[in-house]
C-alpha cells in the first residue's frame, strides 16, 4: 500500500515557489503528456464520482434493483457481452441482474472516498510526526524512526483483515477503511518529511529566524511546513492508488464496504469466477479500477518531474 | 441435521462435503444393472479416488460427527445399520453391524440387536456389543458436543446421562451377551432404526479411546482406515483387511485407495473438474458447484455428462429471530412473508437447477407431506400488501441485521433477500461473519447478535421430525441448536412430543403436518427453495449416484473405471 517512491522525490528547497517559479513548473507539466493525460483522466474520475447519482437517475439505471430479465435459465446475463444492451451498456451482473454500467459509476465513489481520504490521514500523521522528528531531532526523532521502522515492517494487509474481521458491526464501514488504511501508511511520508526537515533546520532562513526570537510553533509552521508542501502533494497523488488498490483488495478479500454497495474490489472478487462464463463482468470493473490507478500514478509522477528539474525524465 | 453448505459449515460441511464422493455413475458396463439390485460385487476395484472438498479438516469422532451414514465416515466406520441406495432413487435402512434393522418389542419401546459374525476393528479383534454401547455412551459425554442427538432424549436416563468418563455407565442400554445389544427408550419410536444408522452407533474400543486423538485416528470398522493425515492438505484412506465385504452390504470399496483433498476452493474444484485432466479423472467434489460454474457446465457438452444434479433436497429458508425487537410480532413476520423475494433468491442460487420455490417446512418426498402456502404470492413477493401489514402492526423502522457467512454465494443470496425486504420498505443491514462466527452468533448464546439469518436443513432421516423437531422444538434455542428463529410455542412443543412418539406412520405423518401448518401460522421462517444439490465428477468415476433422500451422493458405491 505504500508506494516507496521516498528515494525519488527531491523538491527544491528554499522559499515558495515564485511566479516565475509557477510559470515554469505549468509549462513543464504541460510538456509531459502523459502527465495531462492522467491529470484529465483524473479529473473525469471524480467529477463522475460526484455526479454519480445523478448521471444513474438521469439514465434511469441504479446500481440495487433487480433485473430477472436480464438474465438466462442458470442465472448468467442473457446475450452477447454480459448482456450488453441500450438499457444496460456495461451488461448486467450475474445472479441479480443489476446495472454493472450504474454499480462502476457508483463504485468509483467507494474507491475515491476510500483513497482520498485513507491518503489524508496517512499525510497528515505523517507529515506531522516526520516534521517533529526533523525538527526537533533527540528522543522525539528515535521514536518516530523506530515507530517509522515498526510499520513498514508489519504486514499491514494482514492486519487491516484483522481489524475488519473484529471491529464492531455499528462502526461506519466506510470510516474504518478510511482510518484502516490510513494509519497503516503514514509510515514512508513520515521517513521522507523527516528528512527534508532535517535540512531545513540548518538553513539559515530558519535559524535567522531563530535567532530573531520565534518560536517551535511559528518556525515549524510558517518556515518549514511550507518548503515541505510540494513534496507532500506529490507524495499524496502517488499514495492515492495505493490506498485505492488497498480497499479494492480489502472488498475482494470480503472485509471492505457491506453489500450492496457497490464496490469495484468486490466486483471484481465475485467476477472471477465467473470470468469463464461472463468475462465482462470482470472486465468493466477492472478497466475502472486500472484506469484511475494508471492516471493518478501518471499524473503523479509528472508532478514529481515538473517541481524537480534534476530527477531527469521526460523534458 | 445435515446441514447445506450454507449452514454450519465449520461442523458440518465437513461432513456433507466429504461424504459426497464415492458412487457410482453409470459408466460401468456391468455394474448398472448390478447396482440397481444392490449387489456389492458389482463395483470395479481399483484404483485412487480423490475427494475434493472446501472442508478444511474431517472429524472422524462419530461422537462429535454429524455425518450423513452414506458420506466420509461411512467408509471408516461402520454402524448398527447403514443406508442402501438403489436404482430407482429410494433409499431403504438396512443391517450393517447388527443382523437386521432391529427388533421391537415391549410397544415398540425395546429395540434389540445382534451383532454379525465376522466383524471386526481394524487390527482383527472381535467387535463386541459392549465396544458399541460404549460408542453410544460417550456421545453423551460434554467434552464431546456437536453430534447428533437424537437418540440423547429417548433413551431412557439420557437426560441425566454425563458420558462413560467418570465412570458410569448408561443402563438403558443392556449388553446380555458380547453380541446381543438392548436400547430401552423412554417412549416408542417408530423410526429407531434411522437412528442407529447414526454415528455414535458405531464401534470405538475402550482402551484406544483418547478424546484428543480420536478424531484424526479413529479405529476402523469399515473397509477403509485412516493410513496418513495432512493437516489441512489431505487425509489418504487405505484398505481395512480386517473388513469383509460378505458381511456388508451397503459398501462396495471400489478404489484401493481414497484421497480427500482438504480445504479447496469450490470454484477451483468445480474448474479442475471441468478441466477433468490427470487425476482429477478420478475425482469428485465434495462441494456444490457454485452458480457461476453450473451456468458454464450447462454450455459444456462434456462437463455436463459428468454433471450430478439432486432432487429437491433441503429447505433453505430465511429465519426470522423471534425474540429480536418488533419482530416479536406475528404480523411483522407475516409481512416479511410477503416482502422476501424468493425469485431473486432462486436466481441467486444458481437459477432453476438450484431449486424450486418453497411454501412450506416439509420437504419434498418426505412421508405425509401435505402441500400449502398459507401466504399466497407472486413467486417475487407482494411488497405492497407486506408495506400494509408492517402499517398495521405499527412498525418502527430499524435496520434489521441479516447476518450470514462470509462466502461469496451466501453473500449473493443475502443480497437479493435486502433486495426483496427493501421493496417493502424495510432496512436490511447485511453483515458477513466468518462461519465459524456466524455459527457461534446464530446457535450459541442469547441471540440478541441477529435479526435475520439464511439457512438451509436437509432432515438427518427420512422423517418429517427431521424437518421440524431441529429447526422448530423449544429445546433447540442456543446451546448448539439450530432453532435459529428462536421459535418457542407450547403447543407446537405438544405437537412435536406427540408426534414423535406416534408409532403409526399414517397418524405421524398426519401430526407432523398438522405441526408444520400450526408453525407456518406463527411465520417465524420464510421457507425459500427446496434446493437441489449440483456436483460433479471425473470422467473416470463411477456409480456416482444420489438418492431422492438425501441430497448427496452415495460415498459408499463410488469405484473408478480401470
Amino acid at each position: 500500500m505504500t508506494l516507496d517512491h521516498a528515494d525519488e522525490l527531491v523538491v527544491p528547497e528554499g522559499q515558495p515557489p515564485s511566479a516565475t517559479g509557477r510559470r515554469t513548473f505549468w509549462h513543464r507539466f504541460a510538456q509531459d503528456r502523459f502527465a495531462v493525460a492522467g491529470a484529465v483522466t483524473v479529473v473525469v474520475y471524480v467529477v463522475v464520482a460526484l455526479f454519480a447519482p445523478l448521471i444513474t437517475r438521469l439514465l434511469g439505471v441504479d446500481p440495487y434493483t433487480y433485473d430477472l430479465a436480464a438474465l438466462d435459465a442458470t442465472g448468467a446475463p442473457a446475450g452477447w457481452g454480459g448482456g450488453i444492451s441500450a438499457e444496460h451498456w456495461f451488461g448486467v451482473e450475474p445472479l441479480t441482474g443489476r446495472d454493472l454500467f450504474a454499480i462502476v459509476l457508483m463504485g468509483s465513489r467507494t474507491s475515491l472516498v476510500v483513497g482520498i481520504g485513507a491518503t489524508v490521514v496517512s499525510m497528515f500523521i505523517g507529515t506531522v510526526l516526520g516534521l517533529l522528528a526533523g525538527y526537533l531531532g533527540g528522543w522525539v526523532d528515535w521514536v518516530v524512526s523506530r515507530g517509522v521502522d515498526i510499520m513498514l515492517g508489519l504486514p499491514a494487509l494482514i492486519f487491516m483483515i484483522a481489524i475488519g474481521a473484529v471491529a464492531p458491526e455499528s462502526f461506519p464501514r466506510l470510516l474504518l477503511l478510511v482510518l484502516v488504511i490510513g494509519v497503516f501508511s503514514w509510515s514512508s511520508v513520515a521517513r521522507v518529511v523527516r528528512g527534508q526537515a532535517l535540512g531545513l533546520r540548518s538553513r539559515g532562513f530558519v535559524r535567522a529566524s531563530q535567532a530573531l526570537g520565534a518560536g517551535h510553533g511559528h518556525v515549524l509552521f510558517r518556515q518549514v511546513l511550507p518548503n515541505l508542501a510540494a513534496t507532500v502533494v506529490v507524495f499524496a497523488t502517488i499514495s492515492i492508488p495505493g490506498a485505492i488498490g488497498a480497499e479494492a483488495a480489502l472488498s475482494f478479500l470480503g472485509v471492505g464496504v457491506p453489500p450492496p454497495t457497490p464496490s469495484w474490489g468486490r466486483s471484481i472478487g465475485d467476477a472471477v469466477t465467473w470470468f469463464s462464463s461472463d468475462p465482462m463482468y470482470l472486465v468493466f470493473p477492472g478497466l475502472a479500477l486500472f484506469g484511475i490507478t494508471l492516471a493518478l500514478n501518471a499524473f503523479g509522477d509528472g508532478l514529481r518531474d515538473a517541481l524537480d528539474p534534476r530527477s531527469g525524465g521526460r523534458q | 441435521m445435515t446441514r447445506n453448505t450454507t449452514r454450519r459449515r465449520s461442523v458440518g460441511a465437513v461432513s456433507a462435503a466429504a461424504a459426497l464422493a464415492l458412487v457410482l455413475t453409470a459408466c460401468g458396463a456391468n455394474d448398472k444393472d448390478d447396482s440397481a439390485t444392490g449387489s456389492p460385487a458389482a463395483a470395479q476395484q481399483g484404483g485412487t479416488l480423490h475427494i475434493l472438498t472446501s472442508a478444511p479438516s474431517i472429524n472422524w469422532d462419530p461422537a462429535t460427527s454429524q455425518n450423513l451414514a452414506i458420506t466420509t465416515l461411512g467408509l471408516v466406520e461402520r454402524r448398527l445399520t447403514a443406508w442402501q441406495t438403489n436404482s430407482d432413487g429410494s433409499t431403504e435402512v438396512v443391517p450393517d453391524l447388527a443382523t437386521d434393522t432391529g427388533t421391537a418389542s415391549d410397544d415398540g419401546k425395546t429395540w434389540t440387536y445382534t451383532l454379525k459374525d465376522g466383524v471386526a476393528f481394524e487390527d482383527g479383534t472381535p467387535i463386541t456389543s459392549q465396544d458399541v454401547k460404549y460408542s453410544v455412551e460417550r456421545s453423551f459425554a460434554p467434552e464431546l458436543t456437536g453430534g447428533l442427538s437424537y437418540h440423547k432424549s429417548l433413551l431412557t436416563g439420557g437426560d441425566d446421562y454425563a458420558g462413560p468418563y467418570d465412570g458410569k455407565t448408561l443402563d438403558s442400554i443392556e449388553t446380555p451377551d458380547d453380541k446381543t445389544i438392548v436400547f430401552h427408550l423412554d417412549s416408542a419410536y417408530g423410526d429407531w432404526p434411522w437412528i442407529v444408522s447414526m454415528p455414535a452407533f458405531g464401534a470405538v474400543p475402550e482402551d484406544k479411546d483418547d478424546v484428543s486423538t480420536y478424531t484424526t485416528t479413529p479405529v476402523a470398522t469399515g473397509p477403509y482406515k485412516v493410513a496418513d493425515t495432512q493437516e489441512g492438505t489431505s487425509v489418504t484412506l487405505e484398505r481395512n483387511d480386517a473388513w469383509d465385504q460378505s458381511t456388508d452390504e451397503a459398501r462396495t470399496a471400489g478404489p484401493d485407495s481414497v484421497v480427500f483433498e482438504l480445504g479447496q476452493d469450490e470454484s477451483v474444484v468445480a474448474q479442475r473438474l471441468i478441466a477433468d485432466a490427470g487425476d482429477d479423472q478420478n475425482a469428485f467434489g465434495a462441494t456444490f458447484v457454485p452458480a457461476a460454474q453450473l451456468a458454464q457446465v450447462q454450455n459444456d457438452a462434456n462437463a455436463k455428462e459428468r454433471l450430478v444434479t439432486s432432487g429437491p433436497g433441503a429447505l433453505a429458508y430465511l429465519a426470522i429471530n423471534t425474540e429480536a425487537e418488533g419482530l416479536d410480532d406475528v404480523k411483522v413476520r407475516e409481512a416479511l412473508q410477503y416482502a422476501v423475494d424468493k425469485q431473486a433468491f432462486q436466481v441467486a442460487s444458481g437459477g432453476a437447477i438450484a431449486g424450486d420455490l418453497a411454501t412450506m417446512l416439509i420437504t419434498p418426498g418426505i412421508p405425509g407431506r401435505e402441500e400449502y402456502d398459507l401466504y399466497p404470492a407472486e413467486p417475487s413477493g407482494d411488497p405492497d400488501k407486506a408495506k400494509d401489514l408492517l402499517a398495521d402492526a405499527g412498525w418502527k423502522d430499524r435496520p434489521l441485521r441479516l447476518v450470514v457467512p462470509d462466502d461469496a454465494p451466501t453473500r449473493a443470496k443475502a443480497e437479493a433477500i435486502e433486495q426483496g425486504l427493501k421493496r417493502a420498505g424495510l432496512t436490511v443491514k447485511i453483515v458477513t461473519q466468518p462461519a465459524e462466527v456466524w455459527t457461534q452468533t446464530v446457535t450459541q448464546g442469547d441471540g440478541s447478535k441477529y435479526d435475520l439469518t439464511l439457512s438451509s436443513w436437509q432432515p438427518d432421516f427420512p422423517s418429517a421430525n427431521g424437518n421440524i423437531q431441529p429447526l422448530f422444538a423449544s429445546s433447540q434455542i442456543g446451546d448448539g441448536g439450530y432453532n435459529l428463529s428462536r421459535y418457542s410455542n407450547a403447543d407446537v412443543d405438544a405437537l412435536i412430543e406427540q408426534a414423535t412418539q406416534e408409532t403409526d406412520t399414517d397418524a405421524a405423518a398426519a401430526l407432523w403436518a398438522q405441526a408444520d401448518r400450526a408453525i407456518g401460522l406463527d411465520a417465524p421462517v420464510v421457507p425459500l427453495i427446496y434446493t437441489k444439490n449440483s456436483f460433479l465428477h471425473g470422467s473416470k468415476v463411477q456409480n456416482f449416484e444420489i438418492p431422492d433422500f438425501p441430497a448427496y451422493p452415495n460415498y459408499l458405491k463410488v469405484s473408478l473405471a480401470p
